[in-house]
């Protein structure tokens, strides 16, 4: 099955919520098989684009998921291929950590159906992925928080979806377990699936491929990570608080007051 | 999905539909009482009081607990009481027949069970009557004696009622049952025995048979003399207003000891009784007013 | 591999040998005691006694534990609230109002036409708590805000809760046996009010498992749960009617029974580790386990007399919820 290259494209894209107009007219195109991260000031709008994207919430305008229009998709067709990691989401304290990334098959299961050897292996290996394979009996309650949010992670990954929409998949990690989750992300588009991520750390979102750089409900700029053009971007929205500067081979992201003359 | 969602949609639909029709259907065995009774469960006292008054107080097994007359009952098992009433017990008795409120509970599980059950809540003098003669005729008691001991009955309190002195008359009552409150209305058995002594009621028939009073209209209403259990008196005296009431000021406020209490809010062969107490509450009460007013 | 699985079934035949020498106590128990047993062979009453009153008695006391059981886990993980109870939704209220209405009718006229007994309080209270459940929906517009669907149960709940005790007051008659509708008693149950709520509880059974994944899912997030795919929507409606229908089942035979409901699934957890579909059915085995035992000491510890069951759910249920509270103190106490 060939996929086209774009992998998500929005057409005038508009979500109200609680009455209020939270995103203006969204044009926008991702990359099938790269990353993207979608940047922007608190408030911008960043998680209501994703969860709009996603199918998640009420919208007007258009989404396309790979060429197809994402309202006529059949809900099982749509969560197979779709992969969502949430912000401060409720979790049960009471599953546990095997049960919990089980779900993540849930897509793939018929009604009632038990855990066919394919979902063994997905699940088995995104525990690998994000090292949690050797608690996998441990209730969910019992973990840390970084901890947790590897689980929730793994159980993302589970969905094997062609796309991954993830907010703020760094929150609680630390930095060794945050390299690892760059490492998963190139992994996973060297496979040729799409990540499409809302950070709030410019500095990792700068390692991806693309950028999305919104404010106030709008799309000020779309464009790949290494252009200059991103970066002033992304340094407006900012108010020019940061800097961005090379480091090395990589692009980091210093506040203003410490910058280097 | 959604059409495994719709199929068990449906068979949830139907358990309802089932299971409501299953509620509705619950078997009820009609006991016909062939033969007079021999061995009797009454769960209401006033019922225990007028099988008694029929001569067959031997003949009760089992009574409920707030069934205290007469003293020759003091032996017969308690077998709970109209809330409350203990079905194996009562069923371990073996009796052929079971008195009981309608409003008890328990009364479809002992059909069911196939016991014969009579339900039975006498309200006033004809509900009495009634009563009298239902179980008569379930005990194989001649009418005729039924009959006598009704008319012995209303003999007696025209008695009592011819008793009361004129001065004693149209005075207005205030009964109060319960402390709600309830109170004792025109159409009651208390009611009743309280008009045919000569007394006015405050509550009139339209106001229901054992209606619940808004404190403040007895208070518009002013009644001449109260009538009241003992244990409930200090709840009136708590009221507001209430202590301005003329009855409560002048003292003419009749407390009945709980044994007098049991006598008077029971429907049965004891309304005599309780016709006598409450006209020697009119007397002493008005004897009062009358010595105030010469 | 779900090393825990092992520990679902070693507790669940457990509980079952609690349940069968429960049932087993329960019908040599009661007002005459051994002797009814004894005696059964060759007495006819003693028999009835034993088989048509102590024997439905103990299976419906079982029934009615299982279906608040049942509910009561539907309810927490329906609502995400630990603290939820399957009377959240108005049913209990309803079914109150039910009773009330009927007991008003039917004192009209004491000399009881044959047809207010076939229609029983039973059916009343049943359709009063299905009624109040479909106004709680109406009013809450749908299952789509659980906030909304709370607030909206607890509304009607209190709103016909006061109506019921208005009739009540109107007609002292209808206030006694309201009183002991509302302390609950499982001492009228006969066999065909056990087939009810057996006919009742094998499909809620069956769909509160079959549920148990999307629950599962939920209880990771609206959110992730929708992305997973799941019909959340349909979901919810078959959960609550499944509330409904179990709690009105239960409620119509044997009055308002607190407690069960909400204790059976915290109870089951502090024992065994269970995804949602199970702890469905072991809440109910559970909640079944307690009001048997509830109802077989409701009625020897005393005997002949009887105390109300609830009280003794409470003090079972609580007091081991308490002593588990205190023991796991060190777990980071009850979860």
């Amino acid at each position: 099955m060939t996929k086209s290259s774009t992998a998500i494209k929005s057409s005038n894209l508009h979500v109200s919520l609680n009455g209020q107009k939270v995103l203006h007219g969204i044009d926008l195109q991702i990359r099938a098989g790269r990353w993207t991260s979608i940047v922007g000031p608190n408030g911008a709008g960043k998680s209501t684009l994703l969860k709009a994207l996603a199918g998640l919430l009420e919208y007007q305008g258009e989404v396309f998921l790979f060429d197809q229009p994402l309202a006529h998709l059949k809900a099982k067709y749509r969560s197979q291929q779709i992969s969502w990691l949430g912000q401060n989401e409720a979790t049960s304290d009471d599953l546990n950590v095997w049960d919990v990334v089980m779900l993540g098959r849930l897509p793939f299961q018929d009604w009632m159906a038990v855990p066919s050897a394919q979902d063994k292996q997905a699940v088995e290996a995104a525990l690998q992925a994000t090292k949690a394979w050797d608690w996998r009996q441990r209730r969910l309650g019992q973990l840390s928080a970084g901890e947790k949010q590897r689980v929730l992670l793994a159980r993302a990954i589970a969905v094997q979806a062609s796309l991954m929409l993830m907010d703020e998949p760094l929150t609680n990690l630390d930095p060794p377990h945050q390299v690892d989750w760059l490492e998963q992300v190139r992994y996973l588009t060297a496979q040729g699936k799409t990540v499409v991520s809302v950070l709030h750390e410019v500095g990792m979102a700068l390692h991806a491929d693309d950028t999305v750089v919104m404010q106030a409900g709008r799309i000020v700029h779309q464009g790949a990570c290494a252009d200059l053009a991103s970066h002033r971007a992304i340094e407006t929205v900012f108010d020019k608080r940061i800097a961005i500067q090379a480091v090395g081979s990589e692009w980091v992201a210093i506040p203003s007051s410490l910058r280097s003359i | 999905m959604h059409k495994t969602l719709k199929t068990y949609a449906f068979q949830l639909g139907g358990v309802l539909c089932l299971s409501f029709a299953f509620c509705f259907l619950s078997t009820s065995y009609a006991v016909e009482i062939t033969k007079p009774a021999q061995r009797i469960v009454s769960l209401l006292p006033s019922l225990t009081e007028t099988v008694c008054a029929l001569g067959a107080c031997n003949r009760l097994v089992g009574v409920d607990r707030y069934s205290n007359w007469p003293e020759s009952i003091a032996q017969v098992p308690r077998l709970g009481g109209g809330i409350d009433p203990n079905i194996e017990s009562i069923v371990a008795l073996k009796p052929d027949l079971v008195l009981m409120a309608g409003s008890a509970r328990g009364v479809e599980r002992l059909k069911s069970l196939g016991l014969a059950v009579i339900t039975m809540e006498p309200k006033n003098y004809a509900d009495v009557q009634i009563a009298l003669g239902v179980v008569a005729k379930a005990l194989g008691v001649p009418a005729k004696d039924s009959d006598r001991v009704w008319r012995d009955i209303n003999a007696q309190v025209e008695e009592v009622s011819k008793s009361v002195p004129q001065y004693a008359k149209a005075q207005r009552v205030y009964f109060e049952v319960s402390p709600v409150p309830f109170g004792a209305g025109e159409s009651s058995f208390i009611g009743e025995t309280l008009q045919r002594l000569g007394a006015k009621n405050i509550l009139t028939t339209s106001m229901g048979i054992f209606p619940q009073v808004s404190p403040e209209f007895v208070v518009r209403a002013q009644p001449d003399i109260i009538m009241v259990g003992d244990s409930n008196v200090s709840d009136m005296q708590a009221r507001p207003g209430w202590t301005n009431l003329r009855a409560m000021r002048t003292g003419r406020v009749c407390t009945f000891t709980p044994k007098e209490s049991d006598v008077l809010v029971r429907p049965g062969p004891r309304m005599v009784e309780a016709a006598r107490l409450m006209s020697q509450c009119l007397v002493e009460k008005s004897v009062a007013q009358a010595k105030q007013n010469p | 591999m779900n090393l825990n699985k092992s520990n679902h079934w070693l507790f669940a035949l457990k509980m079952l040998l609690l349940v069968a020498i429960g049932i087993g106590i329960g019908v040599s128990v009661g007002s005459s005691g051994l002797e009814s047993l004894q005696n059964a062979w060759h007495d006819d009453v003693a028999w009835k006694i034993i088989w048509e009153i102590r024997l439905p008695r103990t299976l419906g006391a079982f029934a009615v534990g299982a279906l608040l059981g049942l509910a009561g886990a539907l309810a927490q993980g329906l609502f995400r609230n630990p603290l939820a109870d399957p009377y959240l939704l108005g049913s209990a209220s309803g079914a109150t109002l039910g009773v009330a209405l009927a007991l008003a009718f039917y004192g009209g006229n004491q000399f009881a036409p044959d047809a207010y007994i076939r229609v029983g309080l039973t059916g009343a209270a049943f359709a009063g708590a299905l009624l109040a459940v479909v106004l709680t929906l109406l009013l809450a517009r749908g299952v789509q805000h659980t906030m909304r669907l709370l607030l909206a149960g607890v509304i009607v709940g209190v709103v016909m809760g006061a109506m019921a005790s208005l009739i009540a007051l109107m007609r002292p008659d209808v206030l006694q046996n309201m009183q002991g509708f509302l302390l609950g008693s499982t001492a009228f149950i006969g066999w065909s009010a056990c087939l009810v709520m057996v006919y009742v509880l094998l499909p809620c059974l069956c769909l509160a498992w079959f549920f148990g994944f999307a629950m599962d899912a939920l209880s990771l997030g609206e959110s992730t749960a929708l992305s997973l795919g799941v019909p959340l929507r349909a979901m919810r409606i078959v959960i609550v009617l499944l509330v409904a229908l179990a709690t009105g089942a239960a409620v119509a035979q044997t009055g308002l029974i607190a407690f069960v409901g909400l204790a059976a699934p915290h109870l089951v957890r502090s024992i065994v580790l269970v995804k949602n579909g199970n702890l469905a059915l072991l809440s109910a085995l559970m909640g079944g386990l307690l009001l048997l035992l509830a109802d077989i000491l409701a009625r020897s510890l005393i005997a002949p007399q009887e105390l109300p069951v609830g009280v003794l759910t409470a003090v079972l249920g609580g007091g081991y919820l308490l002593w588990l509270m205190y023991r796991n103190q060190d777990q980071g106490g009850l979860r």
